[in-house]
């Protein structure tokens, strides 16, 4: 047993390693830099008044913004430096070593240790607050079970290869210490909520969350904002997923306190238990809608956390943010929180009434189909990932919200694992590429039409991300295939045939967006968009009336050296990922593993079961599209036919715009807030400020009025004085006469 | 028919409201002055009066309307003292003692 209750060091080594680079190795590299000023340095001092740009003369004598945070005063690292990212991933390591021994453990292969009780083990309780009498007590509590091993594992593994594979990627950028630091506190961040036993703590966790995330997405704070490419600056980025994130927050607050105003606990076992529609204290008992209304409020905290439909816009403009920590907020840290914190509180959604799960379950659908959708048209590499990302969240709710009492959470948290491994897969990939972009074009380039042929110069990367393609497309035998397709094949067995067609279309979209995104950016013989590395893949960059898919602005860019394979830092957890995307999904007792009695997969009858097939059917669809569009008829050829087309031309200008969502909320800011904001702004000026005034002047005029009666002579004084006397002479005697 | 007190209380009467008059009327301080003696003595007459024939027997112990009388007769003398010096005062200041004019206590 000493061996799960050890496993706090899992939680808090990332916390230690953090405060060791934040106040030791970090300060070392900035005390050890070179002290002469370069100069870059100089302008900077020249225009200090505008911090959002480091500008610098270019070799053409016109004004270059330096793009992607490149410190021209480290020219490499130093030791302080290198120091701070060897500590975060030999912490990383070890914690990474413990959650797997432990998975192997209560997973039967390895035993080292008694198996887990079915309840969990609580490793670390503090009694934070005891309200007088002992009603409510306020526990910091730590707590891990089955579903709380699988999800360190998932966090430990991807966070260890993103920070292993930032060694290479980070190499030439600002505060490379500062970044392991960060991706270390956010790898303890998310462990908070993986180890929470209550909502206090998970709720902390998820805040930080909110914070790791605000400071790794705007890490390169001097970038500018692209409009060209209508991509915003990464502090605009980073505030804006601060700011919807709280949107969301709002019901998971509100959610808990009802819950808690409720039973009087924040426990989740307790809470279960007093939910629970057979139990003997069943709080809820006449007021199921009630619990139902808290749920769906909680589940709102998951929409804004995870990225569902209203609040998804954060995502993708979190794509500024560097490749790594796309990485990790798509596949472990982030995004999985929402989904990890539903799966958590499952017996509670199971004790609410049927709406909790239908609202999950249609958020996640709709989500999913609404983000493949917009996925179709993009042209940004990174995007594509972010609305696939958001997309297959979908995929996740709807695998929880259609699980119920016989999966369990199994089915949507299955999806989440094995999701973590191809889609830090393709992050890490869409890295790759936009090194070696950089390294050939020296700019930051994400557009794929500045791509293609990529698969020559960069082996390990194309084969990768073929390899996560195929398993995010469900292809068969890959990871994807098997968790994708059960909750696909679930919504049918549950007979919601409405999932089922909306999945099952999503999924078809999925494969037809994702192998798209692969013949762009790796095949065909070369993008000659721009007249790159030639070939008349893409039709040539000069040909008359093929304007259509050309940037605003865009000149052309110069040939300026051949794209190449990323350093071994980077492919080796590329190709550790492509391993975990294929296997990850034969853990067939993996729905048995993190809900105990739940049904388990069977490779048998997914083989035999017809929908498997239809799922199959779909993908090959959605793969062969993609494959015929762009590899027999050709982007050009396409992109025409679109644009000769009134109904294409519009539904490709309404999903490229990503439906409009940006702009509405842009109103809805604009005439919504900003004008409830004037008419605030009219109360207070003519309601608040008249009143105040209004009293003051009343005063003031009542006293340049009255004092006239200070005559200053006596006998009108002597007036009033006895004027006054008979006046109550006259009082008295009437009261006196009538009153009695 | 003998003097009662209502006499009396009408003599205090009819003297107080001329004493008011004058000193609420007159412009020149001394009159005013003199109208404020007036309504004192006006007073000490309605307390002399009410101390007389409220007695229970006769030549009885109750004065104090009559020893009250005295010290307002008293008070007025003083009074009439300082007004009189503040009312030179005034005069040799201000070459006037209207009291229309003295109001260096206005607003």
């Amino acid at each position: 047993m000493a061996l799960y209750y050890g496993s706090w060091l899992i939680l808090l080594s990332p916390l230690f390693s953090f405060a060791v680079i934040i106040f030791g190795t970090r300060v070392w590299d900035l005390f050890s830099r070179p002290v002469q000023a370069t100069p870059a340095q100089q302008a900077e001092a020249h225009a200090e008044s505008d911090i959002h740009y480091i500008e610098k003369k270019g070799p053409h004598g016109e004004e270059e913004v330096l793009e992607d945070d490149e410190d021209p005063q480290v020219p490499h690292l130093t030791m302080g430096a290198k120091v701070s990212g060897y500590l975060g991933i030999l912490i990383m390591a070890l914690a990474c070593l413990y959650s797997w021994i432990l998975l192997l453990n209560t997973a039967g292969v390895l035993s080292i240790a008694p198996p887990l009780p079915a309840s969990g083990v609580t490793v670390l309780s503090y009694n934070w607050l005891v309200q007088a009498g002992g009603t409510a007590s306020y526990v910091v509590a730590f707590h891990i079970d089955t579903l709380a091993i699988a999800m360190m594992t998932v966090v430990t593994t991807v966070s260890l290869l993103v920070q292993f594979y930032s060694q290479g990627y980070m190499g030439n950028s600002a505060g490379y210490a500062r970044f392991f630091a960060y991706l270390s506190l956010f790898a303890f961040s998310m462990l908070d909520i993986v180890f929470a036993q209550n909502f206090l703590v998970i709720f902390v966790g998820w805040e930080l969350v909110g914070l790791s995330s605000y400071l790794l997405i705007g890490f390169w704070i001097n970038k500018a904002a692209k409009p060209a490419e209508d991509r915003p600056s990464p502090s605009n980025a980073a505030i804006e997923a601060f700011i919807v994130n709280r949107v969301g927050d709002v019901g998971f607050i509100i959610g808990i306190m009802i819950l808690f105003a409720q039973t009087g606990t924040f426990d989740f076992a307790t809470l279960a238990s007093k939910t629970d529609p057979h139990g003997v204290s069943h709080v809820f008992a006449g007021n199921l809608g009630l619990l139902t209304l808290a749920m769906i409020l909680v589940f709102c905290g998951a929409i804004g956390k995870s990225a569902q439909v209203p609040l998804h816009i954060w995502l993708p403009s979190a794509m500024e943010g560097p490749t790594p920590v796309s990485a990790l907020i798509h596949a472990a840290t982030m995004v999985a929180a929402g989904v990890y914190m539903v799966a958590r509180t499952f017996p509670l959604f199971l004790a609410a009434g049927p709406q909790a799960f239908g609202v999950v379950a249609w958020v996640g659908a709709i989500t999913a189909i609404f983000a493949a959708t917009i996925a179709l048209t993009q042209y940004d590499l990174k995007r594509i990932l972010a609305f696939s990302t958001i997309s297959q969240l979908g995929y996740m709710f709807v695998g929880l919200g259609v699980g119920g009492a016989e999966y369990g959470p199994g089915p949507g948290m299955f999806h989440l694992f094995t999701h973590a491994f191809f889609k830090a897969l393709l992050f890490l990939c869409a890295g790759s590429v936009l090194h070696a972009m950089h390294h050939a074009l020296h700019r930051e380039t994400q557009d794929m039409r500045y791509m293609g042929g990529l698969a020559k110069f960069m082996p390990v990367t194309a084969i990768t991300f073929l390899i996560a393609t195929l398993a995010i497309s469900g292809f068969p035998f890959f990871s994807g295939f098997y968790s994708k397709d059960t909750i696909i094949g679930l919504t049918l067995d549950r007979g919601d045939y409405g999932l089922y067609i909306v999945t099952q279309v999503t999924a078809g979209l999925t494969a037809f967006y994702m192998l798209r995104a692969y013949i762009l950016t790796f095949g065909g013989k070369g993008g000659a968009y721009s007249g790159l590395w030639g070939g008349p893949y893409r039709g040539a960059a000069g040909v008359a009336g093929v304007s259509w898919g050309r940037l605003e602005g865009d000149k052309g860019v110069a040939h300026e050296g051949e794209p190449e394979e990323s350093p071994r830092t980077m492919t080796i957890p590329l190709i550790l990922l492509a391993i975990a995307s294929i296997v990850a999904g034969y853990w067939f007792g993996f729905f048995s593993y993190v809900s105990p009695g739940a049904q388990v997969l069977n490779f048998g009858t997914i083989m035999t079961d017809w929908k498997t097939w239809v799922g199959v059917l779909v993908s090959f669809l959605g793969l062969g599209w993609a494959y015929y569009l762009y590899c027999a008829v050709g982007w050009v050829a396409v992109g025409n036919v679109v644009q000769n087309n009134a109904v294409l031309r519009f539904l490709h200008r309404v999903t490229l715009h990503q439906y409009y969502v940006k702009e509405f909320y842009a109103l809805l800011i604009r005439y919504g807030v900003l004008g409830l904001s004037h008419v605030e702004a009219a109360f207070d000026t003519y309601v608040v400020d008249g009143i105040v005034n209004g009293v003051a002047g009343l005063v003031r005029g009542a006293g340049r009025d009255l004092r006239h009666v200070e005559t200053g002579r006596v006998q009108s004084y002597m007036v009033g004085f006895f004027g006054g006397v008979a006046v109550l002479a006259v009082l008295v005697f009437v009261l006196v006469t009538f009153v009695k | 028919m003998g003097l009662t007190l209502y006499h009396f209380l009408a003599l205090g009467a009819i003297l107080f409201f001329i004493g008011l008059y004058g000193a609420i009327s007159k412009k020149n301080a001394v009159a005013v002055l003199m109208g404020i003696e007036i309504m004192l003595n006006a007073v000490n007459i309605t307390l002399v009066g009410f101390s007389f024939f409220n007695r229970v027997k006769p030549y009885s112990t109750y004065l104090t309307g009559q020893i009250f009388a005295i010290f307002i007769i008293t008070v007025a003398a003083a009074e009439a003292a300082v007004a009189l010096a503040m009312i030179i005062s005034i005069y040799r200041k201000r070459s006037t003692v209207d009291v229309g004019e003295i109001d260096m206590m206005r607003w």
